[in-house]
């Protein structure tokens, strides 16, 4: 009585390898021309330098109202992205070209473009209030709140403080601003407190989520590094594998994963997403998944090569592909299955990595299919061709 | 009991215990991704220590002339390393050389003529610039101590670079100021000024900037604008401070008060003494504070002015009291990261998590009935197992960290997908239930091993050659696979064994 999703299929995959190999050939083919002929790979603040700031605004503002802000202001040629609360949550990453002689000039032109950004967006909120020797409470730090509400509760203010930041951090939809002062009340203190509060603070229009400078050393150090990184994991795998298969096994497992990271990459210079680091990481672990399928594979290879020795190397493969394919569609569907739910509902932070997941596990399946296995099956038509290959390779070691 | 049961049992409920237990009592750091706070790359320009050691080896060495009458035309540094003599009388050549060989062990002199040139030895110029790494990263952390901030990760990072990370500051911009603030506290006696560019303030020397003199800016914030010429060598600096706190000048406004060390005392006493009516520049980083007329011979103790309000005092007396930082700093890489941010992070990282373990789990009971249980089970060991060694080793968990560990997740479903799947094979080929078992077992176990070493091997490198968040990825996945080994494979099997047996009919699987 096992539930089975279907019988062991009986498919001729390497028929269509032609085929497959073509399609391959023209993802890859495009995404090359778009990188270099078309819109390119956006490189984010870690590896390309810039500023980013992530700002939420208190009443919804749309991009277009914010490109006019910063084009009058002569910061036209930022990119602003909608990100996490629609309408209010924006990132902005300035891309103005700074032409300085050092490194340091050049960080903290960096830093005073991102901090320009926000000034102009903040325009002219909050001054009058400010000159009135009002606080804004959506960017007042916990230590100024407390010694704001001191004279009012000299007993309570530490706690009401920390419970009003609490709410701003952790409980406004969008988080990080208060709309209005009724929407304190949800914080947990009583109305006295914020009749108080409202003598003493406004609301500012925006507050600043997060602010990242990356300065052209940091940046090419930070590209150094992921590139070894990616470079000496390649280089382990291909030893591992080579090792624990055959040379050629190892061959076909590199050139699989480069095809991987080359195929990800295309969709992604389609996209108007950035390389950061997290991309980095996701693009390792598909990497990682693929592995994982053609090792599978091949294992099954392995074991099919000293039982069916009347066969042919092509039936060898497409025998293994096929008993192995229950496993790979649960697996990949699982796996799937959690990237989906990090893609959906992951936050804004993760979406990035979430989307390039998401095309990467089917691809790893597909290039285990119609890469590895052809390549093998390329080489030992090429190495061995006489005396049929499965008796060559199925040499013990 | 079969199979050794016996051993196998309590070795997994000791190591469970264990990891709960290591859990309970050390605490996972959240990354400045999830918490919130700054991270900092700087580096030192060491440089700047190696300068202001050369300037103060040059005015030491005027006093030994001085004292033992060796007259020269000029003595001034070149580089930062390296300083020239000029004019010397060649009759005192021989007094002037043994002066140097007693006073100046660190510097190799040349003598050319009525010149001599000294430049510090390599050995010596590679530990000072070590130490003011070393101090640079003591400074730094003495600050942040008196500012008071938990948890600050302060350390050296490559030859000359240090991260500074601090976690769930709220108040981002007044931290760095506090820590980029050079707080190189320098008295110069003033040549010229003010004046509005630098053409005028040369005038009087024909255009052209005299050898032992600069020119700094005033700054902005505090004596306005404009440009003094002021003397190369300072009178006094920082180091010479014992005792700097709030003060307040004749008018009542803010300021900052200090005391001097007896050495530094006696050189104030000197050059304050020589120069009445002159102006005496109080220059901080760079930029001058205040350039009050030295009205009397002034020896250990005066005040700082410069418009300061009461926090911009307390800021300086904070640095000062930490100490300037011996040399420059410039940064390399900020990154200042909201809590709400963090906060977003987590709540929208969990729900994600737990989505996928629910329909992970719903489908594996679905699919694989009883079997599908164990292999919950075996999730949930590994989770267990996870988190106790991320607090061991107090691992910083980030936001790819909590990628890593859905992907971990999705490895172990893995494992036990293959072994279900060999052992659904073996099963319709006719074999019996134990012997399904094993079989799928083993001939699973090639492929699962081979298939995580790969990826361990993989991260290992990662880990390796990361930075940051590629790093704090690389743990996660490193621990949830070698957790897989042991929950898929060991402990699973066990279950299997221990809940069939021989006369076991059905395979609910």
């Amino acid at each position: 009585m096992t539930m089975q999703l279907f019988k062991t299929p009986n498919i001729n995959f390497m028929k269509y390898k032609y085929v497959a190999l073509a399609v391959t050939g023209a993802v890859i083919l495009a995404g090359f021309l778009n990188v270099f002929f078309g819109k390119g790979l956006k490189m984010g603040v870690d590896f390309g330098g810039g500023t980013l700031v992530r700002i939420i605004f208190k009443n919804p503002t749309t991009i277009s109202d914010i490109r006019g802000e910063l084009n009058r202001a002569g910061l036209g040629e930022s990119v602003i992205q909608e990100s996490g609360e629609p309408k209010r949550e924006y990132m902005i990453r300035t891309l103005q070209f700074i032409s300085v002689k050092d490194a340091q000039q050049e960080i903290e032109a960096h830093e005073k473009l991102g901090n320009r950004v926000i000034e102009i967006l903040k325009g002219d909120d909050g001054k009058a209030e400010s000159a009135q020797g009002l606080k804004d409470l959506n960017n007042i730090d916990l230590a100024s709140l407390s010694s704001l509400l001191k004279p009012a509760f000299p007993e309570k203010a530490e706690e009401f403080a920390q419970k009003i930041i609490d709410f701003r951090v952790h409980k406004t939809p969008g988080s990080g601003i208060i709309e209005d002062y009724a929407k304190l009340s949800g914080a947990g203190i009583g109305p006295d407190v914020i009749k108080n509060l409202q003598g003493k603070t406004f609301l500012g229009k925006l507050t600043v989520v997060s602010k990242e400078t990356v300065g052209p050393q940091a940046g090419a150090d930070l590209r150094k590094k992921a590139t070894l990184a990616v470079v000496w994991s390649l280089i382990g795998m291909l030893v591992y594998i080579g090792f624990r298969f055959k040379l050629e096994y190892g061959v076909s497992a590199i050139i699989t994963l480069t095809q991987d990271v080359l195929m990800a990459l295309s969709v992604y210079s389609f996209t108007n997403r950035e390389i950061n680091l997290p991309i980095i990481a996701a693009l390792l672990t598909i990497v990682g998944y693929s592995i994982n399928d053609t090792v599978v594979v091949f294992d099954r290879v392995r074991e099919n090569l000293k039982i069916m020795r009347k066969n042919s190397f092509e039936e060898i493969l497409n025998r293994s592909i096929n008993q192995s394919m229950s496993r790979t569609i649960i697996t990949t569907g699982t796996v799937f299955l959690a990237v989906l739910s990090l893609f959906l509902f992951g936050g804004k932070s993760i979406n990035d990595f979430a989307f390039i997941m998401l095309f990467g596990s089917i691809e790893g399946v597909y290039s285990t299919i119609y890469l590895s296995c052809p390549v093998v099956f390329f080489w030992t038509q090429i190495f061995k061709p006489k005396k049929g290959a499965p008796r060559t390779a199925s040499r013990k070691k | 009991m079969k199979k050794g049961l016996s051993w196998k049992i309590p070795l997994t409920a000791a190591i469970i215990v264990i990891s709960i237990a290591l859990f309970f009592f050390n605490k996972i750091h959240l990354g400045l991704d999830l918490k919130g706070g700054i991270h900092l790359v700087m580096q030192i320009m060491t440089d700047d220590a190696v300068t202001m050691n050369t300037d103060q080896e040059i005015l030491r060495l005027q006093d030994v002339f001085k004292k033992k009458s060796i007259t020269f035309a000029s003595m001034l540094r070149e580089s930062s390393g390296k300083f020239t003599i000029q004019g010397l009388n060649a009759d005192q050549e021989g007094l002037a050389r043994d002066q140097m060989d007693q006073y100046l062990r660190e510097w190799d002199v040349v003598f050319t003529g009525a010149s001599a040139t000294a430049t510090m030895k390599p050995v010596a110029l590679q530990t000072l610039k070590d130490q003011a790494v070393d101090q640079s990263v003591e400074t730094i952390r003495n600050r942040i101590d008196i500012f008071g901030v938990a948890e600050p990760i302060i350390q050296r990072y490559g030859k000359e670079q240090l991260i500074v990370e601090l976690p769930g500051v709220d108040n981002p911009e007044h931290v760095q100021s506090i820590i980029k603030t050079a707080a190189v506290l320098e008295w110069k006696l003033v040549k010229g000024g003010p004046a509005p560019d630098e053409e005028t303030l040369l005038k009087d020397f024909g255009g052209k900037l005299p050898d032992d003199m600069e020119i700094v800016k005033g700054d902005p914030k505090r004596e306005g604008e404009g440009f003094y010429l002021v003397n190369k060598v300072a009178a006094v600096t920082g180091k010479d401070l014992r005792l700097v706190r709030r003060g307040q000048d004749e008018y009542g406004s803010p300021a900052v008060s200090f005391q001097l060390k007896p050495d530094g005392a006696a050189r104030f006493e000197t050059v304050t003494g020589e120069n009445i009516g002159k102006r005496l520049a109080i220059i901080l980083d760079k930029k001058i504070q205040s350039a009050p007329n030295i009205n009397a011979r002034i020896s250990d103790q005066g005040i700082i002015q410069g418009h300061f309000t009461v926090e911009t005092a307390d800021d300086l007396v904070l640095v000062l009291k930490a100490g300037a930082l011996p040399a420059g700093i410039k940064t390399l890489e900020n990154r200042t990261i909201g809590p709400s941010l963090g906060a977003d992070s987590i709540r929208a990282g969990f729900l994600a998590a737990m989505i996928a373990l629910v329909s992970i789990m719903t489908f594996m009971i679905v699919y694989y009935k009883i079997s599908g249980i164990n292999a919950i089970v075996a999730l949930f060991l590994n989770q267990i197992l996870l988190f106790g060694s991320l607090a061991y080793f107090k691992a910083t968990l980030t936001l790819p960290g909590i990628a890593g560990i859905i992907l971990g997740i999705g490895m172990a479903v893995d494992c036990n997908v293959l072994v279900f799947e060999r052992i659904r094979e073996e099963h319709a080929l006719g074999k019996s239930v134990l012997n399904s078992i094993s079989l799928g077992f083993s001939r699973a176990f090639r492929t699962i091993f081979d298939s995580h070493m790969t990826t361990i091997i993989s991260a290992v490198f990662l880990f390796q050659f990361g930075t940051g968040p590629i790093k704090g990825y690389a743990v996660t996945l490193i621990i949830s696979l070698v957790a897989n080994l042991f929950t898929a494979v060991f402990v699973s099997h066990w279950i299997f064994d221990a809940t069939h047996s021989s006369k076991t009919q059905q395979l609910s699987i």
